[in-house]
């Protein structure tokens, strides 16, 4: 379904050259879910904000479902909207209710009527279990509940696929787990997923297979059970004596 | 530290006090320059009972008056044959039934009230400040967003625009679109003192919108990126909102200075508040009262400007 060949970014500031993601080759299945971890700056959130254009990549190329981003005729944002990304900081629109947060694409993108974008915006919203804040502004809310209003937003434009960068990096302890658990539910329905994450345990329960990032390059790509058991990469075994 | 509970009516009693001295002040040092304080000249500035004389259009006789009321209604028959009705104030009639009158011959006044120069000075103001604050809130936003172009030649040229207006002083700016542009597209004065205007105006806020826009953060975009907004659409439904909310209180500013700044288009002979004032004065010689007046006037088309920007900003702030 994802198709990611022998992806660069190469980050140029001030004459400082950084290779974020070094010649990265993979593929992700339908129905598939990814956990990417590595040590900060290690390139994983920039390889997956490559994987919906947000980053513009310097070779090589990605595809979703055919779709290859590097085509100059290939129209981004209808890519885009088969692509739900999830932001470490929520990024939802303050100036916006929690319903007109999961309506504005819809409306604009989708084009669909004000009662069925209303419909399919409360149904994600009961989905997460926040039905009750649909007319609330996002600073009224907690982070959980913010990323939580964050993901049915993305859920509205019914995306192929789910891109997770930390989404529970910013939250406090005791909320992290109302987002996993939405995330689960996810992965259990059947949706295609890559998810940035420090959560070992979600990694370890849900991934189908575990990427291994460090200086841009892919260093381990295995099911959960063989990485965190049997790490072959030194650098991926040092990483993991760290945090386990 | 505890925090104090504090009375605040004594302090709010002090400022009125220094006020009330500062008048007292002013009033006693224009006492001393024997200055001959003459407020019953003013209201006439503002409106007047304007007379209206009324005459006879060919040579007749007057044929029969009617009162009505404070009115008087003539009729009079021309020597040609027609006949004329004729309304004029009763208090001012000066012919009587049975008088022969001439051509040109007045019959009496009608009097109406009518805005004072001071009067037609603010409304002068009021559209040029309106008519050139919307152009140039429009030219501010397109410049604005110019500079933030990825367009090289879009980003040049919106930069070459605002620091030509910046760096020059609005007075020689009226004075270029008045005499050259004015001239070689012969233009009027008020189109060159509103395009003027518009043009200084949009220069400042393309730079407010410039910062504003800058303010938000870029995650905001990416996120409506991501959901497959266009470039414009995130501008159009998440940037500007946000940004315009920001940037409220400098846009209040600059509209409040561009109502002051309307005062400069007077050496181009535009008749605005100013001009109205220094007009009035030179019948009047009532100098100090009249510019008392017109400041005061400014401040009525000003403070519920500030009054209408703060409500919109608390409004805008319910998202907070």
């Amino acid at each position: 379904m994802i198709e990611v060949r022998d992806l660069v970014k190469v980050f140029d500031t001030r004459g400082q050259v950084v290779r974020a993601v070094d010649n990265v080759s993979t593929q992700v299945a339908r129905g598939e879910v990814l956990v990417v971890i590595g040590p900060s700056g290690s390139g994983k959130s920039t390889f997956l904000r490559c994987l919906n254009g947000l980053e513009a990549f310097d070779a090589g190329s990605v595809s979703i479902d055919g779709v290859d981003l590097a085509d100059p005729r290939t129209d981004i944002n209808a890519y885009r909207r088969e692509v739900g990304m999830v932001f470490q900081h929520f990024n939802l629109f303050p100036h916006m209710t929690v319903l007109e947060n999961l309506c504005l694409a819809q409306k604009v993108v989708r084009k669909r009527g004000k009662a069925e974008r209303e419909d399919k915006a409360r149904a994600l919203l009961a989905k997460v279990g926040i039905a009750q804040k649909a007319a609330e502004y996002p600073s009224r809310l907690s982070g959980g509940q913010q990323q939580r209003v964050a993901i049915a937003r993305a859920l509205c434009m019914e995306p192929k696929v789910m891109l997770f960068d930390e989404p529970t990096s910013a939250l406090d302890p005791e909320m992290v787990g109302e987002v996993l658990d939405v995330m689960k539910t996810l992965a259990l329905e059947g949706m295609t997923m890559v998810c940035v994450t420090h959560e070992m345990g979600f990694a370890r329960e849900v991934a189908d297979r575990v990427l291994f990032f460090d200086h841009g390059k892919l260093l381990e790509d295995a099911p959960p059970a063989q990485f965190f058991d049997a790490p072959r990469d030194p650098r991926a075994q040092a990483f993991l004596r760290q945090v386990l | 530290m505890i925090k104090k509970k504090r009375l605040l009516w004594p302090w709010h009693l002090l400022t009125g006090l220094i006020l009330v001295g500062l008048a007292i002040a002013l009033w006693y040092s224009t006492s001393l320059i024997s200055y001959e304080w003459r407020w019953n000249r003013v209201p006439q500035y503002f409106a007047y009972h304007a007379e209206e004389a009324q005459r006879a259009a060919d040579y007749g006789r007057v044929e029969s008056i009617d009162a009505d009321g404070s009115r008087a209604r003539l009729v009079l028959s021309a020597e040609s044959g027609g006949q004329q009705v004729v309304e004029v104030d009763r208090d001012s009639l000066q012919v009587a039934v049975g008088d022969d009158v001439s051509e040109g011959d007045s019959l009496g006044v009608t009097r109406h009230w009518a805005a004072g120069p001071l009067l037609w000075g603010l409304w002068t103001t009021l559209w040029i400040s309106m008519a050139s604050g919307a152009l140039g809130l429009l030219i501010g936003l397109a410049t604005g967003l110019c500079r933030l172009s990825p367009n090289p030649t879009l980003r040049d040229l919106s930069t070459v625009y605002v620091e030509l207006v910046r760096g020059t002083p609005l007075l020689v700016q009226i004075f270029i679109f008045y005499f050259f542009i004015g001239t070689v597209l012969n233009l009027s004065r008020e189109f060159a003192g509103v395009a003027a205007l518009a043009l200084f105006t949009g220069a400042y806020v393309a730079e407010i919108v410039r910062a504003g826009v800058q303010s938000i953060a870029r995650g905001q975009d990416e996120a409506a990126r991501s959901l497959g907004l266009n470039a414009a659409q995130s501008m159009r439904h998440v940037v500007l909102p946000q940004a315009f909310k920001r940037v409220l209180p400098p846009l209040a500013g600059q509209f409040i200075s561009l109502v002051k700044d309307t005062s400069l288009v007077s050496v181009i002979a535009i008749t605005e508040l100013t001009k109205s004032g220094r007009e009035a004065i030179t019948t009047s010689f009532s100098t100090f009262e009249i510019w008392f007046c017109v400041a005061a006037l400014y401040l009525v088309i000003n403070l519920p400007l500030s009054h209408l920007a703060g409500r919109l900003e608390r409004r805008l702030g319910q998202s907070d």
